[in-house]
């Protein structure tokens, strides 16, 4: 909604033939060099990752009881819609699909139990005062786990550069975040 | 659409042939650990203990056949086993909720808690799905000081389980001795005839079948043990696969 609003803007603004472009997000540079089906595999199950987490994310950070519990949601909502503007544009680039094929046999048996439940979301939002934080932050660590496990994946297997970097940052990033949920959980 | 089917067609088949090498390796491997009170692999995580090796970015993937007594469950990651590692003891009263994270929510025929060789609870999942979260309340029968709990997750439809073990200073003391501190004394010379009072203390070969007291020796493999916690030995116990009940002198 707010993008295509930004959109409308900005057409209206260079139609009018105004020299100033409208704020807008800055474009995702292309990706370069070669790549192979591991790179594809990793940017289609982070974005489907960021797609399941992305209701996960939004409640603690709107429902978080501790404000680091807030914070921190907030943060790495940010954190993946960046990186999703940035893998879109990726695997646009090369041509591939922004979702694996669900018929390709890949997630057989184990996309579901790798994936957060729609119950999982039902259980945080009926979570009381006393449950919240400690349900959110049990649901988010195992969805930053399975991320990082593809991005480690990426890293050992990957062929493309740009791909193999964002592998790499989103491991580092994820396991802080990691570290800071623990610390949170246990306090 | 015409794009979408040319693109797709050589994904498939790539991911045919990478299947196993992709998947079956990594994220299948990876389910869940007891996030709090920590245990070994999330203090690992953490960063609190560290010279783990790649148990920091899996803490969820300590993943081995039903049955070990081994924090490790005999698999992957022995640094778990490592007992002199500084791994940080929680404090905690004669009871305490221990609280899961899991990255696949298998279908579970039970969660079970020891503490040196002895099953102190165990709940009973009748093969369901677990939930959004997990976590269980456990009560340690009176049991004090430093101690060592090996937390089991067993898995419904394969022979595999989720090891956990947590290191906690129950009663409430408070603060944290170093590490193996009240384990029988090791300050001695390694001359074994144990100087404790226990009654038992055999100096025997280790036997499946034997109770055996805190401090009693045991030789097994050529090498002597000292019983860290009393127990009726099981066979699959032998002291060097259950560091929690054997220490090595």
């Amino acid at each position: 909604m707010r993008r295509r609003a930004v959109l409308a803007l900005a057409a209206a603004v260079l139609a009018a033939g105004c020299g100033s472009p409208a704020p807008q997000e800055a474009p995702v540079a292309a990706v370069a060099g070669p790549h192979n089906e591991t790179d594809v595999m990793f940017l289609q199950m982070v974005l489907d990752h960021h797609r399941q987490g992305a209701e996960l994310v939004a409640l603690a950070a709107d429902r978080g009881r501790r404000p680091e519990v807030r914070q921190l949601a907030a943060r790495m909502k940010q954190q993946w819609a960046d990186e999703s503007r940035t893998m879109t544009a990726w695997l646009q680039g090369w041509g591939a699909p922004l979702e694996a094929d669900q018929d390709a046999g890949v997630h057989a048996g184990h996309g579901d139990l790798h994936s957060l439940r729609p119950s999982d979301i039902e259980e945080l939002k009926a979570a009381g005062e006393a449950d919240f934080d400690r349900t959110a932050l049990s649901l988010l660590l195992g969805h930053l786990h399975n991320t990082v496990e593809v991005a480690r994946m990426e890293s050992g297997k990957g062929a493309n550069a740009d791909a193999k970097a964002l592998a790499g940052q989103i491991t580092t990033t994820r396991q802080e975040q990691v570290q800071q949920m623990l610390k949170l959980l246990a306090s | 659409m015409k794009t979408k089917k040319v693109i797709l067609y050589p994904l498939a088949s790539a991911a045919a042939v990478a299947a196993t090498s992709l998947f079956a390796v990594t994220p299948a491997s990876a389910h869940g650990y007891v996030s709090n009170p920590p245990s070994r692999q999330a203090q690992c995580a953490q960063g609190i203990v560290s010279g783990c090796g790649d148990v920091v970015y899996e803490p969820q993937s300590v993943e081995a056949p039903k049955g070990s007594m081994q924090c490790n469950g005999g698999g992957r990651f022995p640094v778990l086993n490592d007992n002199g590692k500084g791994w940080r003891a929680t404090s905690v009263g004669s009871s305490a909720t221990f609280n899961w994270v899991l990255t696949a929510r298998h279908s579970t025929s039970t969660w079970e808690y020891f503490i040196g060789g002895s099953r102190i609870a165990v709940f009973d999942d009748g093969g369901r799905q677990p939930g959004a979260t997990v976590s269980h309340n456990v009560n340690f029968g009176g049991r004090t000081g430093r101690q060592t709990v090996l937390a089991r997750w067993n898995i419904a439809d394969t022979a595999m389980a989720f090891y956990a073990c947590v290191d906690l200073q129950i009663g409430g003391s408070g603060g944290n001795p170093p590490p193996v501190t009240n384990p029988p004394p090791t300050t001695r010379p390694p001359t074994n005839p144990p100087p404790t009072t226990q009654p038992p203390s055999q100096g025997g070969t280790w036997r499946a079948g034997t109770a055996y007291s805190t401090g009693s020796t045991v030789t097994y493999g050529g090498a002597t043990y000292r019983c860290r916690q009393a127990h009726t030995a099981l066979a699959g116990w032998e002291p060097p696969n259950v560091p929690a009940l054997w220490e090595r002198v």
